[in-house]
């Protein structure tokens, strides 16, 4: 990496320039005249020789293991295992749960993703309007997102069981509940309790994304006398893009790594309805300890999910903060 | 929509005009949302006070209330030295994330060199790095520094840490680069003609005009790691377990054997889980603050 | 940009790791002398014996001062993922604990991965000499008698509860020696809500163990030489005795899909159900202080198959694995001696006899073993069904092979709930593990 490189590049040319603060939900504000050239890129340092050393090195490792044959006969002497070429990743496609799985865990996130965000920003909507008890409403909006992962994952298991809690409950009104944590019903288990623990992300980020809006647009939308819904449709939600694009990154992505949930509510071998990728992993790794393969599976899906993002992230610039369609 | 309508909420927008929902859309859109947050919850705390077999047949309503599992739980499970572990681990690893995020977003935000923008990329790319990938190679690397650095790495609370704070670190800069973009440069620039070095102008204007920023990256780091099982079970000895390690393990070795030991499950749980919130509610005012100055 | 300040970062960073290094803990070296010495002991957490695991360690600890002078640090693992994680960990990176104490049927894997001291007729003799052990206990230390690794710690055969009182009641003399006469016994003892067998269906254990049984019963050990033999006929036919229980025989209630060992176990407790199988006498705690606690008695399982009347040609009378933990030294441990010594001394008969009345699981030391089974009535069939137990393919393609039958069983559960199994569905999975499975077994024969 050149992080560190004296070597300086004239900035890119599709940086603009001066302010472009609108009046809704203005453009980031590009640094322009003040990115300097000549900085204290020392700083960056710690920062990049800790990723140095924790991941990027680590991640080297991994894809040389990803192509060699790893595993419990050669594990003593790892450096030493046969080489496989392509072999573990030939294999991972044509025999291994891979493909079915990458389907699922792209489901599975992407599913997750829309039923939070409807959640999220009703409960920013609500939350960001002034009333007594507000406080205590966003303070109790965020407790889902911030229960550990295998807390919520042991209770929703004790709670889904055949005789557990929701099955009383749905008794009670006179709904035979019936197996949550087995059979086909287990994708939609995974989804709602992983949506149930994670609107609140979609909730945070969206309300400070309303923040940003200011007082004067609030002003003139009740001059035009718009009604709710069309201030929310034409000035709330285009203001709000940013924010929704990241949360709707950044939360993909969490679901789509998500292990420990599908772990501790189903174990493994898991239901082949919720094998997802995390869970086809860790068996090929910690179960049969193939870890050449392991490797190998999260390497190729860790390249299905770049691909996209990472044109994703071209087209709206969200990572250069030089978004271009913020200015509504 | 009638004009009546919309004359009703000309009036009541009138009384707020931030509002954005109706009152009474907004009483029931929160009433629903409490609801689905505070029930489960509320099924933690009273399974918590009830005996094994009473959770384990569905009861809702406790027959008797016993605080037995509370009581229990301390001796059950090291959960005390748990959580000591773990807010060590955590707060050292908060603190030091949101410092070197801001150092780091810093140079992103405020220079230009080669290289920039794919650092910026790789913050959002690396999110996407599944942790059983690196599990065994980075345990390889820390098994391999007391052979040539003469340092052991494993089993310490130091070595956790480090883990922690490099996960944490690209979310962390992350949130630090939109704030920082949403910040004025003139304060920075005046500090620049007084005479100040570019590190006084990070100590002296930027680190205390982002405060907020720093908190919420602060704060998702510290759950990064509140968070964690799966590297802290193989980065930890006995007398480093985390809190998340020993309620996991607890949880598993309620499988086989006897009946299982819901109530304290539950219990320790809610032990586990309320540091995380009473922080979140010491800083929740700061949260919503510190992640407005980027997302515009 | 400075270089300088660059180097001075840099540095402070080094400084202020190495300074916490030195925070971290670091186990003296080795010597003639073992005071000072720390032997680290991984083992697996009684968690139903909390305080009792506690005392004993301490035990163990001032014992094995006494002893060597050395110190003993233990640490333990609840599940078979954190065992599995730190072995592999360990393994890889050459260091860790001195000891492990490992399932037997982990101990093949552990044996292919050459990462644990083997044991010659010095270790042997070290800690006592191989007839120290019961017999069978040994058939899993390793794949020959010149190639082992293992040293026998506890033994936990599997057996057959059953509810006396209600057998009585149904006018039933004894436990059933065939599995046909266990299933019109159990038909029998079905009405209501009670039913003649509990089983334990989702247990992540349990279930590959059945499929074993009936396969040996009906003349396949699975893997035989360099050979798979998942999809031989056998193996689908016990799966279809497995899962008709519930639904063809209707002698298991139909919530035993969600039920884990635990939960079966409850459900014997409770008196709902006549029998439970594939269980131990780690069992008694938690039937003593039930409803059944003065009604109940083990039994060996049948030695039947499913469908037959005596046992098929070819066929073993199997019905437990050779079960329980083995204790395994680390090849890179630097005090194997001191190692040995600490296998020697948990390993007598004296804390042979201790440990077992302590936790409730039977002695591998033969002397312990009489003893106890003198002293104990409850305990003879269990042991009896110990010294037939049937050692699991020591190949280290069993892992994979496990794993394999337990995923069968788990994908059944959906159509178990709803009243049949498709066996196409189960003959397709057969069929692909029959290949992974001889994958498995030949890389295992290439690395031999």
């Amino acid at each position: 990496m050149s992080l560190t490189s004296p070597t300086d590049r004239p900035p890119t040319a599709t940086a603009p320039t001066g302010d472009v603060g609108g009046p809704v939900g203005a453009g980031v504000r590009p640094a322009g005249p003040t990115r300097r050239r000549q900085g204290p890129l020392w700083l960056m340092t710690p920062g990049g020789l800790l990723l140095l050393v924790v991941v990027v090195v680590p991640f080297v490792l991994a894809l040389w293991m990803s192509v060699t044959d790893l595993d419990q006969y050669t594990l003593r002497q790892w450096a030493g295992a046969p080489f496989l070429g392509l072999g573990n990743y030939v294999e991972a496609v044509t025999t291994g749960p891979l493909l079915h799985s990458v389907w699922l865990s792209v489901a599975f996130s992407v599913l997750t993703t829309v039923l939070t965000l409807p959640l999220g920003l009703a409960a920013a909507f609500a939350a960001h309007d002034r009333f007594r008890g507000r406080a205590l409403v966003r303070s109790i909006f965020l407790i889902p997102y911030v229960l550990p992962t295998f807390v919520v994952g042991t209770v929703w298991r004790i709670a889904l069981g055949p005789d557990g809690a929701v099955n009383t409950v749905l008794g009670s009104v006179g709904i035979a509940g019936g197996n949550w944590l087995i059979g086909d019903r287990t994708f939609w288990t995974l989804v709602l309790v992983d949506t149930w623990a994670a609107w609140p992300f979609v909730y945070l980020l969206c309300l400070a994304g309303l923040q940003s809006i200011g007082r004067e647009v609030h002003e003139a939308v009740a001059v035009d006398g718009a009604t709710w819904w069309q201030k929310t449709v034409h000035i709330v939600l285009p203001s709000l893009r940013g924010p929704l694009l990241l949360a709707v990154i950044i939360a993909t992505l969490h679901h789509l790594n998500n292990f420990t949930l599908p772990f501790v509510l189903f174990g493994s071998p898991a239901p082949d309805q919720v094998n997802v990728l995390p869970l086809a992993i860790y068996s090929a790794s910690f179960q049969t300890f193939r870890f050449g393969l392991a490797a190998a599976m999260s390497v190729a899906s860790l390249v299905l999910v770049l691909i996209p993002l990472l044109f994703y992230l071209r087209a709206v610039r969200l990572d250069t903060g030089l978004e271009k369609g913020a200015q509504a | 929509m009638t004009a009546g309508m919309q004359a009703t909420d000309r009036r009541r927008s009138g009384v707020d005009a931030t509002a954005i929902l109706p009152p009474g859309l907004r009483r029931a859109v929160i009433a629903v949302l409490v609801l689905l947050v505070l029930a489960p919850c509320a099924y933690i705390l009273v399974a918590s006070l009830m005996p094994d077999i009473e959770v384990a047949s569905g009861a809702v309503v406790p027959s008797s209330v016993t605080l037995e599992n509370w009581v229990a739980i301390w001796t059950t499970v090291p959960l005390a030295q748990g959580l000591g572990v773990s807010l060590l681990v955590c707060g050292v690893v908060a603190v030091l994330s949101a410092l070197l995020a801001v150092a780091t977003a810093y140079v992103l935000v405020r220079f230009t060199f080669v290289g920039r923008i794919t650092f910026l990329r790789a913050l959002v790319g690396l999110q996407s790095v599944p942790g059983t990938l690196l599990l065994l190679p980075l345990f390889v690397v820390y098994a391999s520094a007391p052979t040539y650095l003469g340092i052991t790495v494993v089993g310490t609370t130091w070595g956790l840490m480090i883990t922690y704070l490099t996960f944490a670190l690209p979310f962390a800069t992350w949130v630090m680069v939109t704030y920082l973009r949403g910040m004025p440069v003139e304060l920075e620039e005046a500090g620049l003609l007084d005479g100040l070095s570019r590190i006084g102008v990070l100590r002296r204007i930027v680190l205390p005009l982002s405060a907020p920023g720093l908190i919420v990256a602060a704060i998702f780091s510290f759950l990064l790691g509140w968070n964690d099982v799966l590297f802290a079970s193989v980065l930890t000895q006995p007398r480093t377990r985390t809190a998340a390690v020993v309620l996991q393990a607890f949880g598993a070795s309620q499988e086989g054997g006897a009946l299982p030991l819901y109530g304290q499950v539950m219990s320790s749980a809610v032990v586990c889980a309320a540091p995380v919130v009473v922080l979140y509610l010491i800083f929740q005012r700061y949260l919503v603050g510190g992640l407005t100055g980027g997302l515009k | 940009m400075s270089t300088r300040r660059f180097l001075a970062v840099a540095g402070a960073l080094t400084v202020a790791v190495s300074l916490a290094a030195c925070g971290g803990g670091s186990s003296g070296g080795g010597g003639g002398d073992h005071a000072g010495q720390t032997l680290q002991v991984y083992l697996s957490k009684q968690s139903q014996y909390p305080d009792e695991q506690q005392q004993w360690m301490q035990r163990i600890k001032d014992e094995f001062r006494k002893k060597t002078g050395a110190d003993v640090e233990f640490e333990t693992y609840t599940s078979a993922s954190e065992e599995q994680q730190k072995i592999q960990t360990s393994v890889v990176s050459g260091q860790g604990p001195d000891i492990y104490e490992i399932g037997t049927t982990f101990t093949p894997t552990a044996y292919s991965s050459g990462a644990f001291l083997k044991l010659g007729d010095e270790q042997w003799n070290a800690v006592g000499g191989r007839d120290r052990f019961v017999p069978s206990t040994l058939a899993m230390s390793g794949p020959d008698e010149a190639d082992q690794i293992g040293v026998p710690f506890s033994s936990i055969p599997f057996v057959l509860v059953y509810n006396t009182q209600m057998f009585a009641a149904a006018g039933i003399d004894g436990p059933p020696s065939t599995w046909d006469e266990l299933v019109a016994d159990a038909k029998k003892l079905t009405q209501g809500d009670t039913y003649g067998l509990a089983m334990d269906y989702k247990d992540p254990f349990s279930p590959w163990k059945y499929i074993w049984m009936f396969a040996q019963q009906y003349g396949n050990p699975l893997v035989q030489g360099t050979t798979a033999r998942i999809d031989d006929p056998t193996v689908a036919r016990a799966y279809d005795a497995y899962f008709g229980f519930l639904t063809k025989d209707k002698i298991v209630n139909p919530d035993a899909v969600n039920w884990a060992s635990a939960d079966a176990t409850a459900n014997f407790a409770s008196g709902k159900s006549a029998m439970f199988t594939m269980t131990s006498a780690g069992v008694i705690p938690t039937l003593a202080k039930s409803p059944v606690a003065s009604s109940y008695a083990f039994a060996p399982m049948p030695t039947v198959p499913p469908g037959e009347s005596a046992l098929p040609a070819g066929g073993v009378p199997a019905t437990t694995i050779v079960s329980g933990q083995n204790l395994v030294v680390a090849s890179y441990s630097t005090q194997q001696d001191l190692a040995l010594q600490y296998v020697d001394l948990v390993t007598s008969e004296a804390e042979q006899q201790h440990f077992s009345e302590v936790f409730g699981v039977l002695p591998v030391n033969a002397a312990a073993a009489d003893a106890v089974a003198s002293g104990k009535e409850q305990y003879a069939p269990v042991l009896e069904a110990g010294k037939q137990a049937k050692p699991t393919p020591f190949t280290g393609a069993w892992s994979e092979i496990q794993l394999g039958l337990t995923n069968i069983t788990v994908q059944a559960l959906a159509g178990l709930s709803s009243g049949s199994v498709p066996p196409d569905q189960v003959q397709r999975q057969l069929t692909e593990l029959q290949q992974t499975a001889q994958t498995a077994v030949d890389k295992a024969a290439a690395a031999r």
